[in-house]
C-alpha cells in the first residue's frame, strides 16, 4: 500500500491540470495518472475535483477537448491546452512561487 | 469574403449524454486497472466509483458548465454572423455607390418627412391637453338658426343666466379673448409692451383646473370690482420680462397704468385659449360697461363648461338648449338666439387643423411608400445582378434562411442609415417650423422632436427596411439559387424574366402612388394659387403696419381723439410716407363690430329683421393707406369729428344691397334719434380673408366714436420695414410711454391668413414632384435593366431585319403599358383619397377634372422621357456584337 497521498491546496487542482496538458494532450484518467506518477504518489488530485476542473477551465476557455481514441482503444475525451490556457499557466505559476517563498520565509526563517 | 462557416451547435441532450460518456469511460479506464491489480471485475467497479467522490455533485456540474460553455459560444456566433453580415453589408453597399446614394436620399427625405409630420401630430393632437379630466370638458355656444350662427358667443346676462341654471354641469366659465385684440399694455417695467390677454369671467380656471407653476390662480371674490386688480402670468411672459423670477408671486406690475398683484405663473403647456402663447390672465370685471358693453345684445363672451361625471355632451347641449330657448322668449334682444351647441375642448381647439394633418400623414406615409417600392425595384435588379456571387455563397454552404439574413441586413442597413438621417432632417424641419412662427397652428408651443418621436422613427425605418428588403431577399435566395450558378454565367433566363415581371409590377405601385400625390399636389397647388389671386380689395404691397392702442378711459374724452390725431399727423409728417390712416380689425384680423341693420335703420325687408352689419372704426386717409378704391362720394375729413353731423362710408357689397341700382351716397339712416349720412362709397375689401366675400360693412370716423384698438397703416413706396423705426420714434415723440405691440407688413400679414394653406401647398407640392421623380426613375431603371437583359434578342430581330422603329416601340410600348397600369390605378386611388381635401381647397373642388387631366399627361409624358433613353440604346445596339457577346 503507498503511502497516502497529500491533499491539495485549494486553487492547485487548475495549475496542476494546465502544467500537464502542456506537455501533451491527455484524457482525465491519463492526467490524473500523470500527476500521480511524476510526483512519485505524494500527490493524487480527487477523480471529481478533475473533472470539474476541467469543465471549468474548458467553459474559461483554458483547454478545448475532443473526442478520441485512449491507448487500450476506448472512446476518450482528450483535453489540449489552449494559448489562453498557456498564458494563465505561466501567470499562476509567477503567483504560485511568490505564494511559497513567501510562505517558506515564515516557516523556515533564514 | 470569409466562408459563412457555422460551428455545429449542440443540444442539451446531447450535451447531458457527452458528459455520461466521459465519467463512464473514466471508471472503466480506472476499473480496468484494478483488475490489472487483482480486484475481481464487481469490486473492480465499485472501487472506482468509490475513489471517485461524488460522482452525481461532479455530473450535474459538469453538465451545467458544458451548458453555459455552449450558451456564450452561440451567442458569440450569432454576433460574429451579425458583424460579419455588416461589415459585408457595408462592402457591398460601398461598392455600389450610385444605388446607396440613391436609396439614402429617398429615404432620409421619406423618413424624415414622416418624423416631422408624427411630431406635429404628436404635439397638436396626441398630447393630453393640460387640464384636469379634459374628457368633460365642453365649449358652449349660443346659436341662432335666424341669424345663421350656428357657434354664436354669450353675452355676460345670459352667460350668468346660464351658470345659475344649468344642473349638470360642475362648473361654468366664461372668458374673452381674441388674438391680436385683447391686451394689455404693460409699462414701468423696461419697454412698454402690449400684451396679449385673456379676460377672464368667473368659472374660468375652476372648470379648467390647471396646475399653476407658482401661486395659484383667480379666486372666486377676485371678480368683484375693488378686487380686481390681479394678474396671472403666462409662462412665457415670466421667463421673457422677469427672467423667471420665482419671487414674482406677489409683485406687484403696471397694467393699463393700473397696478396688478401677480397672484400666480402658469406651467408652459398652458396656453389656453390662445393657440401658443398667451401673457396674462386678468379679471374681465376690470374693463368696465364702456370698453366692454355688457347688454344682452352685446355677445361676446366664451364659454366653457365642465360636465358633471357621467353627463354627456348631448345631455348638456339639451339642457343649455332649453335654458338659451326661455331666455329668446323673455328678452327681445335675445330672440332667434334659442338653441346652444355644444364640443368638446379638444375638438374646438384641434377639430379644425385635425383633417388637414391627418391629410399630411397620409400624404407622406405615400412618399414613404413610394420610397420604399422604389429601393425595393432597385434590390430586385441589384439582386438579379448578384445572383452569381449569391450562388457562389450558397455553393460554399450559406443556408438560405442564412442568405436572406444577410440580404436583410443589407437592407436594415440602409434603412437605419436612412432613418438616422431622417431623424435629423425632421428635427430641422421641426425647429424651421417653430422658428419661423409662420404656421398657426393650435398648440402649436408644443411641438418637438423627443424620444417618443425618435423611437417612431427609428421604428417607421425598421419597417421600411424589411418592407423593402423582404421581397426581393425572398426572391433571391430562392429555390433555383443552384440552377443560377450554373446558367448565371450566361446572364440570367428564368430567374430574370420572372424579376423583371415583378418589378413590373412595383413600377406600376410606383406610378399608381406618384399619381396620387402628384394629383394632391396639383390640387393644393392649384387652390393655393386661386387664393393668391383672389383680389382682395386693397393693395398690400409697400403698406407697413403698427398696433397699438389707447387707454380706453381716454375714448371719451377730448384727449383720446386728440392724441389718436397727432400720433397719426407725427407719422404723415415722415419723409417717404404717401399715407397712414387707420383701423381696429386689420383685414384677416377681425371682423369689426356687429350691429343688426335694424338698429342702424336700415331700410329692410322682413326676412332681413335680424341681419348683421359689419362696422368699422376708421381714419381719414385709411382707404388710401391700405389701398382701397373709393367708389364714389367722398373719404372721411378731420371736420368729421365729434360734434360734426355722423357720417359713413359703406362698401359697394352694403350698397348693392340696400340700394340696388341707386347711388348710396346721400343717403341717411335714422338709427334712434341719430341721423347718420352716407358719404362715400369704397370697393369691398375681403375683411375675413380671401376666401370669404366681402359681407355687408359700414365705416365710421374713429375721431367720432373713438375705440381703443389702433392698426396704423402706412403706404410708402419702398420697402416698409426700412421706415419701421421711423415711425416708431413719430408714435413715441407724442407719448414716450406708448406701447407697440405689433410692427410689421401688410403683406405679412396676409400671408399669415394663408399659411396653413401654403404650408400644405408647399408640402404636397415638394411630395408630388418627389413622387413623379422616383417614378421616372422606376421606368427608367426598369426599362434600361430590360434592353441590357434582351440584348442578344434585339440583336437577333435587328439582324433579321426588324426595322428600327418596331425596336423603338417595343420598348417605348413596354414603358408605356407600365405607366397606363400606374396611371389607371392612381386615378382610382387618388379620386378616393382627396375627396378628404375638400374643406382645404378654394376654388376647386377634389374632383376637378382639368387637374386630373394634367395629372396624367404629366405623368404619362414623364413616363414617355424616361423610357427614351434606354429605347435609344436598345436602337444602338449591333446586331453582330450583341450576338457574339459572351
Amino acid at each position: 500500500m503507498p503511502r497516502e497521498a497529500l491533499g491539495l491546496l485549494q486553487g492547485t487542482v487548475d495549475v496542476l491540470i494546465l502544467k500537464t496538458l502542456s506537455w501533451k494532450p491527455l484524457h482525465g484518467y491519463g492526467i490524473s495518472e500523470f500527476i500521480r506518477q511524476q510526483t512519485g504518489g505524494d500527490l493524487s488530485v480527487e477523480d471529481a475535483a478533475l473533472y470539474q476542473a476541467l469543465h471549468r477551465l474548458e467553459r474559461k476557455g483554458l483547454v478545448d477537448s475532443e473526442w478520441g481514441v485512449s491507448e487500450s482503444n476506448r472512446r476518450a475525451r482528450i483535453y489540449s491546452i489552449t494559448p489562453d490556457g498557456r498564458k494563465q499557466l505561466r501567470s499562476e505559476v509567477v503567483e504560485l512561487r511568490r505564494y511559497m517563498a513567501a510562505l517558506f520565509r515564515v516557516l523556515e526563517p533564514a | 469574403m470569409s466562408p459563412t462557416f457555422r460551428f455545429p451547435f449542440h443540444s442539451r441532450s446531447r450535451i447531458a449524454s457527452e458528459v455520461d460518456e466521459e465519467l463512464a469511460s473514466h471508471l472503466a479506464m480506472v476499473a480496468a486497472r484494478l483488475e490489472q491489480e487483482g480486484w475481481s471485475p464487481p469490486d473492480a467497479a465499485s472501487e472506482a466509483r468509490r475513489r471517485f467522490g461524488d460522482l452525481e455533485l461532479t455530473r450535474e456540474y459538469c453538465r451545467s458548465e458544458d451548458f453555459r460553455r455552449e450558451k456564450e459560444k452561440s451567442r458569440m456566433i450569432v454576433l460574429e454572423e451579425l458583424r460579419h453580415d455588416v461589415t459585408y453589408a457595408l462592402r457591398a453597399l460601398r461598392a455600389s455607390p450610385g444605388f446607396t446614394l440613391i436609396a439614402l436620399a429617398t429615404l432620409a427625405f421619406g423618413i424624415g418627412a414622416n418624423t416631422a409630420v408624427f411630431s406635429v401630430v404628436r404635439g397638436v393632437l396626441l398630447a393630453p391637453l393640460p387640464f384636469a379630466t379634459p374628457d368633460r370638458i365642453v365649449r358652449v355656444w349660443e346659436s341662432s338658426k335666424t341669424l345663421g350662427i350656428p357657434q354664436g358667443t354669450f353675452s355676460e346676462p345670459d352667460f350668468l343666466d346660464v351658470r345659475a341654471e344649468s344642473r349638470l354641469a360642475e362648473s361654468i366659465g366664461g372668458y374673452f379673448f381674441a388674438d391680436n385684440l385683447t391686451g394689455v399694455d404693460l409699462t414701468q417695467r423696461g419697454t412698454p409692451e402690449r400684451l396679449s390677454a385673456a379676460l377672464v369671467a368667473p368659472g374660468f380656471f375652476e372648470t379648467l383646473r390647471p396646475r399653476p407653476l407658482f401661486g395659484r390662480t383667480l379666486s372666486a371674490d377676485e371678480h368683484t370690482p375693488g378686487r380686481n386688480h390681479v394678474a396671472v402670468m403666462g409662462y412665457g411672459l415670466w421667463k421673457r420680462r422677469f427672467a423667471g423670477d420665482p419671487h414674482i408671486v406677489g409683485q406687484t406690475i403696471t397694467l393699463n397704468g393700473d397696478p396688478f398683484v401677480v397672484i400666480g405663473v402658469l406651467p408652459r403647456e398652458f396656453t389656453y385659449p390662445a393657440a401658443q402663447e398667451l401673457d396674462v390672465w386678468i379679471p374681465l370685471s376690470y374693463f368696465g360697461p364702456d370698453a366692454i358693453g355688457r347688454g344682452r345684445a352685446s355677445h361676446f363672451l366664451s364659454v366653457i363648461a365642465r360636465m358633471k361625471p357621467g353627463v354627456t355632451a348631448a345631455q348638456f347641449r339639451t339642457e343649455i338648449s332649453a335654458i338659451t330657448k326661455r331666455l329668446s322668449g323673455n328678452y327681445a334682444e335675445n330672440s332667434g338666439w334659442d338653441a346652444a351647441s355644444v364640443a368638446t375642448i379638444r375638438e374646438s381647439i384641434v377639430g379644425d387643423v385635425r383633417r388637414p394633418l391627418l391629410v399630411l400623414v397620409a400624404a407622406v406615409a405615400l412618399v414613404l411608400l413610394i420610397t420604399c417600392v422604389n429601393i425595393a425595384s432597385l434590390l430586385l435588379a441589384r439582386a438579379t445582378a448578384r445572383q452569381r456571387e449569391l450562388a457562389v455563397r450558397a455553393a460554399l454552404g450559406a443556408g438560405r434562411g442564412r442568405i436572406v439574413r444577410q440580404l436583410l441586413t443589407e437592407s436594415l442597413t440602409v434603412a437605419l442609415f436612412g432613418g438616422v438621417m431622417g431623424a435629423a432632417l425632421g428635427y430641422f424641419a421641426v425647429h424651421a417650423l417653430v422658428a419661423s412662427g409662420g404656421v398657426q397652428l393650435p398648440r402649436g408651443g408644443n411641438l418637438h422632436v423627443d424620444g417618443v418621436v425618435l423611437a417612431c422613427t427609428f421604428l417607421i425605418s425598421l419597417v421600411a427596411g424589411l418592407l423593402f428588403g423582404a421581397l426581393p431577399a425572398m426572391r433571391a435566395a430562392g429555390p433555383a439559387l443552384e440552377h443560377k450558378l450554373r446558367t448565371g454565367a450566361r446572364g440570367s433566363v428564368g430567374g430574370g424574366a420572372q424579376a423583371q415581371r415583378l418589378r413590373g409590377a412595383l413600377v406600376i405601385c410606383q406610378v399608381a402612388l406618384a399619381v396620387v400625390l402628384v394629383a394632391g399636389a396639383g390640387l393644393a397647388t392649384k387652390s393655393f394659387a386661386r387664393l393668391l389671386s383672389v383680389n382682395m380689395g386693397i393693395r398690400p404691397e409697400h403698406a407697413l403696419v403698427v398696433r397699438m392702442s389707447i387707454p380706453p378711459e381716454w375714448s371719451d374724452s377730448v384727449r383720446g381723439p386728440a392724441y389718436y390725431e397727432s400720433v397719426l399727423d407725427a407719422i404723415r409728417a415722415l419723409p417717404g410716407v404717401d399715407a397712414a390712416g387707420s383701423i381696429r380689425d386689420l383685414p384677416t384680423r377681425g371682423m369689426g363690430e356687429t350691429p343688426r341693420a335694424a338698429q342702424l335703420g336700415f331700410p329692410l325687408a322682413d326676412a332681413d329683421a335680424d341681419a348683421i352689419i359689419h362696422m368699422h372704426h376708421i381714419s381719414p386717409d385709411f382707404f388710401k393707406a391700405i389701398g382701397a378704391q373709393l367708389l364714389s362720394g367722398r373719404d372721411f375729413q378731420l371736420t368729421d369729428r365729434r360734434g360734426a353731423p355722423i357720417v359713413l362710408i359703406v362698401n359697394e357689397a352694403l350698397a348693392k344691397r340696400y340700394w340696388p341700382g341707386e347711388n348710396a351716397v346721400g343717403q341717411v339712416l335714422h338709427a334712434g334719434g341719430t341721423d347718420l349720412q352716407i358719404v362715400g362709397v369704397v370697393g369691398d375689401i375681403r375683411q375675413a380673408g380671401p376666401s370669404e366675400p366681402a359681407e355687408p360693412t359700414i365705416y365710421i370716423p374713429a375721431l367720432q366714436n373713438l375705440r381703443s384698438g389702433m392698426s396704423i397703416v402706412v403706404r410708402t413706396k419702398g420697402d416698409p420695414m426700412r421706415i419701421a423705426g421711423d415711425v416708431r420714434n413719430a408714435i413715441w415723440s407724442v407719448d414716450r410711454n406708448q406701447a407697440i405691440s405689433e410692427v410689421t407688413t401688410m403683406e405679412n400679414v396676409l400671408g399669415k391668413a394663408v399659411s396653413r394653406q401654403k404650408l400644405l401647398a408647399w408640402l404636397l407640392g415638394i411630395f408630388g414632384v418627389l413622387g413623379l421623380v422616383l417614378g421616372a426613375l422606376g421606368i427608367y431603371g426598369l426599362l434600361s435593366f430590360a434592353v441590357t437583359q434582351r440584348k442578344q434578342e434585339i440583336g437577333v430581330r435587328s439582324a433579321l431585319g426588324a426595322p428600327a422603329s418596331s425596336v423603338m416601340r417595343m420598348i417605348l410600348g413596354q414603358g408605356m403599358a407600365l405607366a397606363t397600369g400606374g396611371v389607371i390605378i392612381g386615378t382610382i386611388a387618388a379620386a378616393l383619397l382627396t375627396r378628404q381635401l375638400q374643406a382645404q381647397l378654394y376654388g376647386i373642388t377634389p374632383g376637378d377634372v382639368g387637374t386630373y387631366a394634367e395629372v396624367i399627361v404629366v405623368l404619362l409624358g414623364t413616363a414617355l422621357i424616361a423610357s427614351w433613353s434606354p429605347a435609344r440604346r436598345a436602337l444602338a445596339i449591333d446586331p453582330v456584337t450583341a450576338m457574339r457577346q459572351e
